[in-house]
């Protein structure tokens, strides 16, 4: 099947949708149309019923964007008494390109007694989290939450700019220093730890 | 050679453990405002004066304006806006201060404070750290409000800075003892530097302000001196 590659932008009418051809990835159906939606090539996979999935195919890393119950590691940017700002820096496995935003409200960041938490014994700055994506949020932000063992500041850096060590679910101690500063821990399973021999 | 106590030091300069090593052989140092630990050396970070107090403690003292919020500082505010359920104050950090409407005495949901735009507030600092907003609130841990509130009834609000503010915080401050002897006047210092001054009447305000204000630089005998030549230049305008 030498087909020459079919190059399309968002917008482009690819074939008519029927019984033998199906809207897949990167399109969508319009007027009976099967159109891009995407900037890519056109592949088409063949099911055994002879049903053709159409399907268009961008770059490698365009598809991974921060789905509901997914897992992502944020970096904190900005810490109000109501929520805090983060920027989602890979979603699972895949790292982003460009970075989207997250919220986490005051209400999300523990299960228990979530009406007397104070955001500065949470998070701060520059702390590295791993959160779970509540909902897509509004324009500008998704809604992240820690509310669970797992989640919560994996990485921080103390105030002499040294990377602490988690002592109890709440603070985390400086090796150089030895002062305790408070942070929402997460519990991260030894098996996705990767220690680093120095 | 020993460290320079007592003279002028600028950011930059740095001393060794062994340079600061006090007279009688304490091992720990405990270094104050103005000093930090970097490495194997100590480093200044603001111009003043190295100042040294036994057994082992050693500070700079910097004259400075614009204040640093730190917990528990007791400070005087403006109201600026009135946000949903919070007030922004201003504290003269670089950012402003939320004061929440339930932090007065006997205030609940019900009964909402008669606090205004524009309303002058004493008030003590619950949340201050570097990455978030200031919190103030008007209120002590056990719910009393302890001198704490809106400043009503007039007088005069002035600014000056932080070294003058804690000045007049010493309980042997000769100042306000001079003054006291002669004027009778009401008093409040914001660690923040804001001053706020009442007295009987608007000549006696003013030059309360203005004696406040000169005696920065000068020294105890020429405080008493000064404080003569202004209630008997206030009693001359009086009778005019």
């Amino acid at each position: 099947m030498a087909a020459p590659m079919m190059v399309c932008i968002p917008g482009k009418k690819i074939c008519r949708a029927g019984d033998k051809y199906v809207p897949g990835a990167g399109t969508f159906l319009r007027n009976g149309f099967i159109h891009s939606s995407l900037v890519g090539v056109v592949k088409e996979s063949t099911d055994e019923k002879n049903v053709k999935t159409i399907s268009v195919v961008g770059k490698e890393n365009n598809s991974i964007i921060p789905y509901i119950d997914a897992i992502v590691i944020a970096r904190v940017t900005n810490v109000n008494p109501r929520f805090c700002k983060c920027e989602i820096l890979s979603v699972g496995k895949h790292n982003l390109q460009d970075a989207y935003r997250g919220m986490i409200r005051k209400e999300d960041v523990r299960a228990l007694e979530r009406d007397r938490i104070e955001m500065h014994k949470c998070f701060r700055p520059g702390d590295i989290i791993a959160a779970r994506v509540m909902s897509l949020g509004d324009a500008q932000s998704y809604l992240l939450t820690t509310a669970e063992n797992e989640l919560g500041v994996v990485s921080a850096l103390s105030e002499s700019g040294v990377p602490m060590v988690p002592v109890t679910w709440c603070k985390m101690q400086c090796p150089k220093t030895l002062t305790e500063e408070f942070r929402k821990v997460a519990k991260v399973q030894p098996e996705f730890i990767k220690f680093s021999h120095s | 050679m020993a460290a320079p106590i007592g003279r002028i030091v600028l950011p930059g300069d740095t001393f060794s453990f062994e340079q600061l090593q006090p007279p009688d052989e304490h091992k720990k140092i405990l270094l104050g405002p103005g000093l930090r630990e970097e490495k194997a050396e100590i480093k200044v970070l603001r111009p003043g004066i190295l100042r040294f107090r036994k057994p082992a403690v050693y500070w700079i003292d910097c004259h400075h304006k614009r204040y640093i919020p730190a917990k528990g500082d007791s400070v005087i505010g403006i109201v600026n806006q009135k946000v949903g359920d919070i007030f922004r104050v201003d504290i003269g950090s670089s950012e402003q201060a939320s004061l929440s409407y339930l932090s007065f005495e006997g205030s609940t949901k019900r009964n909402r404070p008669d606090v205004k735009v524009g309303d002058i507030v004493y008030s003590k600092l619950l949340v201050a750290n570097k990455d978030m907003e200031p919190e103030i609130v008007c209120i002590d841990s056990y719910g009393r409000s302890s001198g704490m509130g809106v400043i009503r009834n007039g007088g005069f609000l002035f600014h000056t800075s932080l070294n003058l503010a804690r000045k007049l915080l010493n309980p042997q401050c000769t100042l306000l003892k001079c003054l006291g002897n002669r004027f009778q006047f009401e008093i409040s210092v914001g660690v923040n530097g804001r001053v706020w001054v009442k007295a009987g009447n608007d000549v006696q305000t003013i030059a309360l302000v203005n004696s406040v204000i000169v005696s920065e630089f000068k020294d105890n005998d020429q405080i008493k001196e000064m404080c003569k030549r202004i209630s008997k230049a206030v009693v001359r305008m009086e009778i005019d």
